[in-house]
């Protein structure tokens, strides 16, 4: 036996650290991927409005007149999202406590929050007045705000799995929650995006 | 060196459930992928006539809807969200669920399975179908291109057949043949059981199913003639066959994120212990840097075709001007993925040819971290190149000076890359095997790609270059010279470690020279095609490219010649070839410290990595130290606690005598190189007797490999001694007086020369010739009698021999028609005897070992007696050409039954009798 090999380069030579969960690492560089998604479409949205339309923003349409996009009432709904990040945040934390009850209803509240948000956008939708063919201001608009809305939707899915891991399977401890800690960290990105988008689509 | 061969269940995890076959889950995934047309017609239906839409038939709407639907039904119907649809349910679920792992039969790789080593070979062979219908593409192109005017296609189908043949390659070929070698041989480089995410890989292999099979059907449902960039305006104006492509693009995509975010994790926290960043072999620095642009730049192509899509089909105004939308933007957003998308389709290969280059020179990688950091640079350089695609698009005029710039500042990396392969081969004891061909094929190739690129990424040049066969052999050179070149090597590297077979060497390199030469023949023109003007994506051109071009279309069958030879050889290996050793390569890395194909976790226990992993020739370095399972006793083996053996041996190599003797030296604790030295003799002969030993010690669990060197035992003994540290030689001769290396006081040279103990085996003449009795060596028994005095014979079972280990016995049977004791049966079994004496001389000659005898009786007797006595697995009957001998054949194949029994003519002279 090769002993004297082995103590040359004795084992543990690298530092153990306490590793990040797989499951959260997998999802940090997924939401990379998603974040140059919406890049992508930003992309698309810049070069229209600055460079094609030379930043006269929001065009003219058909009849005439320019664009025109709720902010005020897209500016509660954003409220009710950015809401839903801190209530998500909130289960979390009753989590690490060990309160399941207020996890349950942290989860139950964000979910409706998201709900509430995704409700407003359709009604948003049936009420705009131009549709996805007007111009490029309506393709960018909905591709961008459609995009974001179905990202909503996967959270919402995401967050429902996870509720129902609680409720059904009494699932997470404080010590293990990674599939929580992953709906979570989407559900933030989702909202961010959101803030980032009503910024630079319908106030700027 | 651990373990075991595979073992195919794990005790802590029985099957749950009642099992279902493959076909169950094939019946499912028809259903549900039946069920997603259904849908798709029926949502769009209902919501068009919900909402009081004018027209309720817009096809494209429907194609859309439909393709997407149907493969995501797939996808759901053949199972892989079934654990996820329990886990989502709120049912209890095992987080460790092995019930999808491994395949038992081959029909369990037919299904959705978590092991990596499965979905590696599902991969792999999944990817070399799409790869011969885009072969069969491009021969198409080239036959349209092979005399001026329309031939076999008009323009609108000539620009399918290119436009196919692109997608087709770059989608689901080239991209994801990287990710099944990877699958493969990654997580066992890095010392991991699998995965980081098995079931999410398992889900990213039949991702890629749905867009393969719609990528290949797009261009039989319409129009798909945008070629692979599908460029804005003409792709929007485009039908079904666009909308097929850009639906494909996202499961593609959706395939390469998932694969690489898994590849990530895998690197990022799964390496064994003791294997920091800088132990990483260069194809875990490879695949995880090029994971790293699937998944950042991946998005980019998804935007840019579901904007097309969009336009097409929503009529939305993305790349409309007239409705304010931007046409060049398509481009931009394209090319910022496509730009880093052809080094996704090159740094993974640059990661295999840094991993065979090293093995095959027998030196350490030359500049491991420039290496490393250079497959960084041009990652992140490769992001910022995208406009290069756009020098004459009518772009901002500012953008091309820095785009030209860091194009070329990309040459700085890439450079370095080649001089470090160049470094490692420099002064390297070089190993010409196939994927060594392959390597050095590609570094020559690859020079030339980088080189033509610099015109390409150059103002001046690229004016007059762009859109002509110049832009053409350029990708060629980097994508087949580069890529495709790559691929290869990594699988035949790889196959003995993946198949637990060799492959047959003397074809694979007879598919690498074809393959180069076809591939130069082809391309290299080009670039002159290109410079004199002749344009690219147009089915007909100018009297004056006609001769060249005739050229370029007849070149084109040696690749075609060369890949037939490689899927046989493929098929035929992976079926029937020698049994492999554990490491015929003699490579470091971890996947060759397992048995060949790994166990189902790969490792008995977590091997723990004490070094880099090209520490070739160093003395007493190694990589890893790998635990042995507990069944083995525990405890710890190094990869150089076996210490080498060296085997010099020439015609007794094969020999039951030689092979016994190193059966009871090996008793566990020692490796084997067996060297085989030719100065004047056959060649193929010793490879073949080697064969044949390696086969059979590694039925028996020796671990041996070797090789066959020309020039004296001596000098092969000096290099062999610096390659592999031996610490004993074994060398083999005959018996004092008939031997010439004896005559030449051989021992006493070779312990002067090496310092080490020899060890003398004498093996007889006679005894050299007992073949050894083993499973994996296959009996051929040739029945003949006039036939055997030929060479067909001869001929015949050395075919036989070049497919794998053969031993031949001669049967020669009489038939005399009268009593068997007068004196004129007497002169014919004396004569048959000597036939039977001399085919069996020529056969050992050959390499092949080989025994026979006379029979009086009929040739129905002989086939009982082949089968019988000598448990024959083939029974070749030889009879001389002209001469029916129909019915002879027939007797013979019923008597012989089950065994199969072949036919040969032989051209031969019946003896003067």
């Amino acid at each position: 036996m090769a002993t004297d090999h082995a103590l040359a380069h004795p084992p543990g030579a690298v530092p153990q650290k306490k590793p990040i969960s797989q499951g959260v690492l997998a999802m940090l560089l997924f939401i990379g991927s998603e974040a140059m998604l919406f890049a992508s479409f930003f992309t698309a949205y810049f070069m229209v409005r600055y460079n094609v339309a030379e930043n006269h923003w929001p065009p003219l349409n058909q009849n005439g007149e320019p664009f025109e996009l709720p902010k005020v009432g897209t500016g509660v709904s954003t409220a009710f999202l950015v809401f839903s990040s801190f209530t998500v945040w909130w289960a979390e934390h009753r989590l690490k406590h060990n309160d399941r009850k207020g996890l349950e209803r942290g989860l139950l509240v964000t979910i409706l929050l998201g709900i509430t948000f995704l409700v407003a956008q359709i009604n948003e939708y049936a009420h705009l007045g131009f549709t996805p063919a007007d111009k490029a201001f309506g393709s960018t608009f909905y591709t961008l705000t459609g995009f974001h809305g179905l990202h909503v939707l996967v959270g919402l899915i995401l967050l429902t799995i996870c509720y129902v891991r609680v409720k059904r399977a009494r699932d997470f401890t404080p010590t293990f929650s990674t599939p929580l800690v992953m709906a979570s960290i989407y559900w933030h990105f989702v909202d961010v995006v959101w803030v980032a988008l009503y910024i630079l689509v319908y106030l700027v | 060196m651990t373990t075991h061969q595979p073992t195919h269940a794990h005790p802590g995890h029985a099957h749950h459930g009642a099992a279902k076959s493959t076909w169950d889950y094939w019946k499912r995934a028809i259903v549900w992928t039946v069920g997603g047309v259904a849908a798709g017609f029926a949502i769009v239906f209902l919501a068009r006539w919900i909402f009081d839409f004018e027209n309720l038939w817009v096809p494209q709407v429907y194609w859309s809807v439909c393709a997407s639907l149907a493969g995501l039904g797939f996808i759901i119907g053949i199972g892989c969200f079934d654990w996820w649809w329990a886990y989502m349910r709120g049912k209890q679920v095992d987080l460790e669920d092995h019930s999808m792992h491994g395949a038992q039969k081959w029909s369990d790789y037919f299904r959705p399975n978590t092991d990596h080593k499965v979905i590696g070979i599902q991969y792999l062979v999944t990817t070399f179908f799409f790869f011969v219908v885009a072969g069969i593409l491009a021969e198409l192109v080239r036959l349209e291109l092979a005399v001026p005017g329309a031939t076999i296609a008009d323009g609108e189908t000539y620009n399918g057949f290119f436009s196919a043949h692109a997608t087709i390659m770059i989608f689901a070929f080239v991209i994801p043949v990287f990710g099944g070698i990877s699958n493969y041989v990654l997580p066992i480089m890095l010392g991991a059981k699998d995965m980081a995410f098995p079931r999410l890989n398992a889900l990213s292999f039949w991702l890629l199913v749905p867009a393969g099979v719609m990528l290949v059907l797009a261009p039989f449902v319409g129009s798909f003639s945008s070629g692979w960039t599908a460029y804005a305006p003409l792709s929007v104006q485009g039908t079904t066959g666009s909308t097929l492509f850009e639906v494909a693009v996202q499961f593609a995509g959706a395939s390469s994120i998932a694969t690489a975010l898994n590849f990530l994790v895998t690197i990022m926290t799964m390496r064994a212990p003791g294997m920091t960043v800088w132990r990483m072999p260069m194809l875990a620095w490879a695949q995880g840097v090029t994971s790293g642009l699937v998944v950042f730049g991946t998005p980019f192509i998804a935007g840019s075709q579901f904007m097309t899509w969009f336009d097409r089909v929503m009529g939305t105004n993305f790349f409309n001007v007239g409705g304010g939308g931007d046409v060049l933007m398509y481009q931009h957003v394209f090319w910022f993925y496509s730009h880093p998308a052809v080094y996704i389709m090159m740094i993974p290969g640059f990661g295999i040819i840094s991993e065979v280059v090293a093995a095959f020179s027998r030196k350490p990688l030359f500049g491991y971290r420039a290496m490393a950091f250079s497959t960084v640079a041009i990652a992140l350089l490769g992001f910022g190149v995208w406009a290069h695609h756009m020098f004459v698009s009518g772009m901002p005029a500012w953008l091309r000076f820095p785009m030209m710039f860091m194009t070329v500042v990309i040459a700085v990396p890439t450079g370095v890359k080649v001089f470090s392969w160049l470094g490692t081969m420099w002064g390297g004891r070089l190993h010409l095997k196939t994927p060594m061909l392959w390597a050095m094929g590609f570094v020559f190739t690859f020079l030339i790609g980088g080189l033509s690129g610099v015109f390409l990424g150059v103002l001046p040049a690229v004016i007059h270059l762009t859109d002509t066969y110049y832009v053409v052999a350029h990708i060629h050179y980097v994508f087949f010279g580069g890529s495709v070149f790559t691929v290869f090597a990594g699988v035949y590297y790889w196959f003995p470690k993946i198949t637990g077979r060799m492959y047959n060497e003397r074809l694979g390199q007879i598919h690498f020279w074809l393959t180069f030469v076809g591939f130069n023949a082809t391309f290299f023109p080009m670039h002159w095609l290109g410079a004199v003007g002749m344009p690219r994506r147009v089915a007909d051109y100018d009297e004056r490219f006609a001769s060249l071009n005739l050229f370029i279309s007849l070149a084109t069958s040696g690749m075609v010649i060369g890949s037939l030879i490689f899927f046989y050889n493929m098929i035929h290996s992976w079926a029937k070839g020698p049994q492999a050793p554990w490491n015929p390569w003699r490579a470091r890395s971890l996947e060759w410290l397992v048995s060949s194909p790994p166990s189902l976790f790969n490792f008995d226990a977590v091997p723990q990595v004490v070094g880099g992993p090209y520490q070739y020739g160093i003395p007493g370095a190694r990589h890893a130290v790998v635990f042995a399972g507990e069944e083995l006793g525990g405890g710890e083996l190094v990869e150089h606690e076996r210490r080498t053996i060296l085997v010099i041996a020439n015609e007794s190599v094969s020999s039951a005598a030689l092979l016994e003797h190193i059966r009871e030296r090996a008793n566990g604790h020692w490796r084997f190189t067996m060297l085989v030295p030719v100065e004047d003799g056959n060649v193929r002969a010793a490879e073949r007797r080697l064969q044949q030993a390696l086969s059979v010690l590694a039925a028996e669990g020796v671990d041996a490999n070797g090789s066959v060197v020309s020039g004296d035992p001596l000098s092969a003994v000096r290099a062999a001694v610096a390659d592999d540290e031996p610490t004993e030689v074994m060398l083999v001769t005959e018996p004092l007086g008939q031997s010439r290396w004896l005559n030449q006081d051989m021992v006493d040279r070779v312990r002067k020369a090496t310092n080490l103990p020899v060890n003398h085996v004498v093996i007889s003449a006679a005894e050299a010739g007992r073949p050894a009795v083993s499973k994996a060596v296959n009996t051929v028994a040739v029945i003949a009698n006039d036939g055997l005095s030929g060479d067909g014979v001869i001929n015949a079972v050395q075919g036989h021999a070049d497919g794998g280990p053969v031993a031949a016995v001669i049967l020669c049977p009489l038939s005399l028609d009268g009593p068997g004791w007068t004196d004129d049966a007497e002169t014919v079994r004396d004569a048959a005897a000597g036939r039977a004496r001399d085919a069996i001389a020529r056969l050992q000659q050959a390499g092949i070992p080989a025994r026979g005898e006379v029979i009086d009786g009929d040739p129905a007797e002989a086939a009982r007696i082949a089968r019988d006595s000598y448990r024959a697995t083939t029974i070749l009957v030889a009879s001389v050409a002209g001469r029916g001998d129909a019915d002879v054949v027939e007797t013979v194949t019923q008597a012989a039954a089950p065994v199969p029994v072949e036919h040969v003519f032989v051209e031969t002279a019946p003896p003067a009798l």
